[in-house]
């Protein structure tokens, strides 16, 4: 049996060798890939999308949380919202009336994520309290107007950082936790079906922050961590990752997959988005403001959502901009932030509605504005 | 290039093409700036001021607000704002057009009519109105102020139909001071901004009528009233229930208050019933729209926002709260109008409010209740209750009704126990008591009563543990503050904890043994290749068993729990398995060979300290019938399986304060709330996000544990770590992290009696933070005197000064890093009266830190406590 130090010796050359053939396989991708997407579609004389400042306006102000918004999602059906704040609650808003229709006290206030059940019956949130709970839209409230939650999921040994229902399976739920795993949960019997990282290889090596499910092959799921890279999973093959897809020099806090299926965004700490291939692996475009003339720290991308077509790319940004970015020329067409009843404080979450009509954003300012084409123009 | 493909078109919003829309879609008014009236020249002479009784009209300057209302002015001066045919305007200044939608003219009439009346009407709105604030004195004036204040006022008081007295018949005289004063003294009747009335048409589509204008809501602040069509467009998403955008946050109006919560047709037509449900209850529940404290007064002084607290917060709070002047009588809960008998008894000794006035109820029977000279059918109760009142005596009446005369220390009797008294009562419009009013006081804690939410904003108080140790500290303070520390399920959770941590302690301890085991062996052989011993064939045929060898089925036993435990997974099998293990547990437990191990404990580095207290009753914990102690609990790693957040509310009982004599708690302090939370060390590192959400917390303390300064700990890397460094540079990373740039800090020693025990045998040098520790020692301690550890110079022993020293090193690293002052504190997490103060401690350090401002910053008054010492 090998002793303790020698095992330490080949675990550290196998990291460098490790190390060793990832550099040299950035380098070969490097090599092979002559072109970006901004590149080749300026190549083919692609015009840019261009945007009256009028053209994109705030119709709705959601008002009622008193606390920082930390997260938001869209039924795929009906034009609701669930919204998440520090206030302890959970809202779920009638995007259309810009009323509220359910107020959710929570338990443990420090709320990161909710998400919406595809059948828009119930809503899941987790947070600081390392747990998922499921809270069903048509329970009776309480004589003090608390509604019972249905289900707790327990087992996460970190914070729980972002939750998504499986597209079309209203049992099956992935979080991601800053215990470094992502996990698929059953919510019929809040068991957990698989983990993902964790003990095994090929997991994440820091706090996931968020997952994002293909909605076109709802087997496949990516999560960004704090490790700086973002992993494809397939939901049957928990013991390792697809894929690892490195680039980005600071925390991935957003991951979101393209509308198609076959490539997803990311955004991070590092102040980009980048768009990867999901099947080669490469990374496509990076979308990156210039730094600011004091030459400053990019503010970090906070949340990131696609239009339907794929075309726009919303990116929302620490420090209250919120960037619409042209996807294909790497154009940014404009900034949210500089609009007309633009959010006072930084985007913390966007949503795109499920028909690609309208968009959310969260901010700290305690506010949710929803945000919609308006005027006539012509298609590019 | 794939994304390049199949984006010929995108779409953030498909063109409507739909059929014809039966409503009309809103569209964004341009603003046409040369549609704006600006002052022009009067046409008729200056002639005679004096003689014109109508006002000059008087352009006021554009704002958002003016052009708002002009908007509305607009809208309920012409009920078809399209007509071709404008209506003749009221003053000069004629800018008419017909096609604008925002005809600025009446805004200008608007405002001119009311210039006279509110001269400040923009600035007045949210703040207590400066200059024109009354002092609460113009007492006993009748309705004097109302008329100078008639033109708002009058506007307003049409609509105060939910204003009126109960008492009802004998109102003009006390009701209108009130009125007028808080009015004048406050925006919250809002003449300033008030447009309810004249026009039933809808004020932003201006499509009028309806009858009695039913179909419409109006906004709780301004009350301005909206068609259907327009109401969720002007309110938006309502947060604080009814009011227009512009209205958020402005305090409702008096009037309106009896509305709120009171849901409209409108809203019902609208909405569903659910939102319809939320938009009521915010519009009852938030902040903005409870009573003002600035304008109620008791006893002649203006309340501070936490006496509305307390007085709302009481066993029978007065009903129906309105703005104004109130007399109350602390000792015995009377509570009235000034100028007017009680009318009801709410609970007594609240803190709020002035001293009782001898006139305060206006009478004038020459008898007084605790110092206030009551009224004729007071008086007439009196007599009816049997009390003498020849010579106008004076009485002490207490809350209970118990009464006596002044100066003398016979009880008489007690008011209500007669029947009569409380039949009769009601006819004279006397209050009687409330039965809850009785018991108010003894045995119900302000703590355990529900607060309502705007309150409890206020009032909570937030503490962020963090370190090692805190959790103990958490679950010490929820055994001191909570009437059921733990929940049943809690309990599951902790004893499910204790019972795999157990498995944990007992492979450590099955480690060791086989640690042991080989050492003994291979001393075996080393002996045995000794010549001296080679005689001894008999150890041949025991070769392999030593002391420390077990009985081959615990062997196999004990190799699963190894087993289970590299992989790691420990916690999953070994709560459901309990059951099952439990007798082998003890089997082993009792084996010689592990208790021999045990002897040996101190050589097991990963051992924590609280192994020791649960292998003594290993074999009670791991059967399923185990029962946990408080001790238990407390001795336990951690709260919950998850070690997630963990949080407890609590707040300082009256009686444990009263207790201490010295410091009598004021009414708000137990109306504060503190809440405990507990965030788990292993999520932090450095620009932790997560942190981010604890910016409103009021102090961060932070646990270290006195003794780690010789212990270590494998990290992830490998590298072996002093848990004391570990301390620091999490300490380091939570003190520079952002969101607590301006938060106070308590450091929080903990395990001093640990420290204590260890001391004298382990060097604090041994930690390389700590290597300049150079304690006054006094020649008995180094001459081996260990019976006397007392320095002779400090008096301190040398746990103390160590413990002094790690403080200041703390102290100066804090300094260092932040430039301010580090408090200080020690505890022993186990000794629930050391916690109980360090909690108090860090209630004090809030106080300091809200009255600093008040004392300057650089005061020494807060260097008294442990906190003081600097090395």
């Amino acid at each position: 049996m090998a002793s303790v130090a020698e095992l330490k010796e080949k675990h550290a050359a196998a990291t460098a060798s490790v190390n060793s053939l990832r550099e040299r396989l950035r380098q070969r991708r490097e090599m092979l890939l002559d072109t970006d997407v901004a590149r080749y579609s300026k190549a083919q004389g692609r015009a840019p999308v261009s945007f009256q400042p009028t053209d994109l306006v705030c119709c709705r102000t959601l008002q009622g949380h008193s606390g920082k918004v930390y997260s938001l999602d869209w039924t795929p059906e009906k034009n609701w919202i669930v919204s998440a704040s520090q206030d302890g609650r959970l809202i779920v808003w009638n995007a259309l009336t810009s009323q509220k229709t359910h107020a959710i006290k929570l338990h443990c206030p420090w709320v990161m994520t909710c998400a919406f059940a595809p059948n828009g019956q119930s809503v899941a949130c987790g947070g600081l309290d390392s747990a998922c709970s499921i809270f069903n839209l048509n329970s009776q409230a309480d004589r003090d107007g608390n509604m019972p939650v249905s289900r707790i999921l327990t087992g996460h040994k970190g914070y729980v950082s972002s939750c998504q229902y499986v597209p079309d399976q209203e049992t099956r739920l992935i979080t991601s936790s800053g215990d470094q795993t992502c996990v698929l949960w059953d919510v019929t019997t809040g068991q957990r079906i698989s983990i993902f990282g964790g003990e095994f290889p090929s997991g994440h090596t820091a706090d996931v922050q968020s997952v994002s499910i293909n909605s076109s092959n709802t087997n496949m799921f990516v999560s960004g961590s704090c490790d700086a890279t973002v992993r494809l999973w397939d939901i049957r093959i928990a013991s390792r990752a697809v894929r690892t897809y490195h680039g980005h020099e600071g925390d991935v806090n957003s991951v979101k997959f393209f509308p198609d299926g076959h490539r997803f965004g990311t955004g991070s700490e590092d102040g980009t988005c980048r768009l990867f291939d999901m099947r080669t692996g490469h990374q496509l475009q990076v979308y990156s403001r210039e730094p600011d003339r004091n030459d400053n720290e990019l503010p970090a991308v906070t949340s990131i959502a696609f239009s339907i077509s794929g075309r726009l790319l919303f990116a929302g940004y620490s420090n209250g901009d919120c960037y619409v970015w042209d996807t294909l020329l790497a154009e940014v067409v404009l900034n949210l932030g500089n609009l007309q009843n633009s959010h006072d404080g930084r985007i913390s979450c966007l949503g795109m509605s499920s028909d690609g009509s309208a968009l959310c954003t969260g901010s700290w300012d305690k506010n949710l504005k929803i945000w919609a084409f308006s005027g006539h123009r012509k298609i590019v | 290039m794939a994304a390049a493909a199949g984006a010929t078109d995108y779409s953030f919003a498909a063109e409507y093409d739909g059929p014809p829309l039966p409503y009309s879609l809103p569209r964004a008014i341009p603003l046409d700036l040369s549609r704006i009236p600006l002052a022009a020249l009067s046409s008729s002479p200056p002639a005679s001021p004096s003689a014109s009784s109508s006002p000059l009209p008087v352009v006021r300057p554009l704002t958002p607000s003016s052009l708002c209302s002009a908007i509305h002015a607009h809208a309920h001066a012409h009920p078809a704002p399209r007509s071709a045919a404008p209506a003749p305007a009221v003053g000069g200044a004629v800018v008419d057009s017909p096609t604008s939608v925002i005809e600025n003219h009446h805004a200008a009439a608007h405002h001119s009519a009311e210039l006279p009346s509110s001269p400040s009407d923009d600035e007045g709105a949210g703040d207590d109105g400066g200059p024109q604030a009354l002092p609460p004195k113009p007492r006993h004036q009748a309705a004097v102020t109302f008329a100078e204040t008639s033109g708002s006022l009058l506007q307003s008081s049409n609509y105060e139909d939910g204003f009126e007295d109960e008492d009802g018949d004998d109102a003009a005289a006390g009701d209108a001071r009130p009125r007028a004063a808080a009015g004048q003294s406050s925006g919250s009747l809002s003449p300033a901004h008030w447009r309810g009335g004249r026009s039933r048409g809808c004020y932003r589509c201006g499509k009028g009528g309806g009858f009695w204008g039913r179909d419409k809501e109006s906004c709780l602040a301004c009350g301005a009233r909206y068609c259907a069509g327009c109401v969720l467009r002007a309110m938006g998403s309502m947060p604080e229930g009814r009011k227009c955008l512009d209205c958020i946050g402005r305090p409702v109006a008096e009037c309106r208050r009896d509305a709120l919560g009171r849901g409209s047709r409108v809203l019902r037509r609208l909405l569903s019933a659910a939102e319809v449900e939320l938009v009521m209850r915010s519009e009852r529940e938030c902040a903005a729209n409870q009573l003002r404290a600035d304008d109620v007064y008791v006893n002649g002084s203006k309340l501070s926002p936490e006496e509305l607290v307390v007085l709302q917060g009481c066993q029978c709070p007065p009903s129906r709260l309105r703005p104004g002047f109130y007399w109350y009588d602390k000792v015995s809960g009377f509570w009235g109008k000034e100028g007017h008998k009680p009318h009801c008894i709410i609970s007594a000794n609240l803190n709020v409010g002035g001293l009782l006035d001898q006139k305060a109820s206006n009478g004038n029977t020459g008898i007084l209740i605790n110092g206030r000279e009551i009224t004729k059918s007071e008086l007439q109760m009196l007599k009816l209750a049997g009390v003498q009142c020849a010579g106008k005596p004076h009485f002490w009446v207490n809350a209970d009704g118990t009464y006596q005369e002044e100066g003398q220390k016979t009880v008489k009797g007690k008011i209500w126990d007669k029947p009569i008294v409380k039949l009769l009562s009601p006819v004279l419009s006397l209050p009687t008591p409330n039965k809850a009013t009785n018991q108010c006081g003894e045995d119900v804690h302000m703590g355990n009563r529900a607060i309502p939410e705007y309150l409890e904003q206020r009032t909570i108080q937030k503490l962020l543990l963090v370190g090692s140790g805190a959790s103990t500290i958490l679950k010490q303070a929820k055994f001191l503050y909570k009437n059921k520390p733990f929940s049943v399920d809690e309990r599951e959770d902790l004893k499910l904890i204790i019972q795999s941590n157990i498995y944990n302690y007992l492979g450590i301890l099955l480690e060791g043994r086989e640690r042991f085991e080989d050492e003994a062996l291979a001393d075996r052989r080393n002996s045995q290749h000794d010549p001296c011993s080679s005689g001894r064939c008999e150890s041949g045929l025991c070769d392999e068993v030593t002391e420390y060898s077990l009985i081959p089925r615990l062997k196999a036993f004990s190799d699963w729990i190894l087993k289970a435990m590299a992989l790691g997974n420990v916690e999953d099998i070994f709560p459901a398995a309990s059951r099952e293990y439990a007798p082998l547990v003890e089997e082993l437990w009792k084996d010689h060979a592990i208790q021999a191990t045990y002897k040996r404990r101190s050589e097991l580095p990963f051992l924590p300290p609280a192994a020791n207290y649960f292998l003594d009753k290993a074999v009670d914990i791991s059967r399923t019938e185990y029962e946990l102690s408080d001790m238990d609990i407390l001795y336990a790693d951690g709260i919950t399986s998850s070690d997630g957040l963990v949080t407890t509310e609590f707040s300082f009982p009256q009686m444990s304060l009263g207790g201490q004599g010295a410091d009598e708690p004021d009414p708000q302090d137990t109306l504060l709330r503190y809440q405990l939370i507990r965030i788990n060390n292993r999520g932090l590192h450095e620009n932790c996000k997560w942190l981010q959400m604890f910016d409103d917390v009021r102090l961060v303390i932070f646990c270290v544990s006195a003794s780690d300064y010789d212990e270590y700990y494998e990290d992830a890397n490998g590298k072996i770590v002093n848990k004391m460094v570990e301390s620091r540079q999490l300490f380091e990373s939570i003190a520079l992290h952002p969101t607590f740039e301006q938060m106070d800090f308590l450091l929080l020693l903990t395990k001093f009696d640990l420290l204590e025990q260890k001391i004298n045998t382990s060097p604090l040098t041994s930690c390389e933070w700590f290597n300049d520790f150079t304690p006054l020692i006094s020649r008995n301690l180094l001459s081996g005197n260990s019976r006397s550890t007392r320095g002779s110079q400090t008096g301190a022993t040398l746990a103390q000064m160590a413990a002094h020293y790690m403080a200041a090193k703390f102290k100066r690293l804090f300094d260092s890093l932040m430039g301010r002052k580090l408090y200080v504190s020690y505890v022993n997490a186990l000794d629930q009266e050391s916690v109980r103060s360090a909690i108090r401690y860090s209630r004090e350090i809030i106080k300091w830190e809200e009255e600093k401002p008040v004392f300057g910053a650089s005061d020494t008054v807060y260097s008294e406590e442990p906190s003081s010492f600097t090395h």
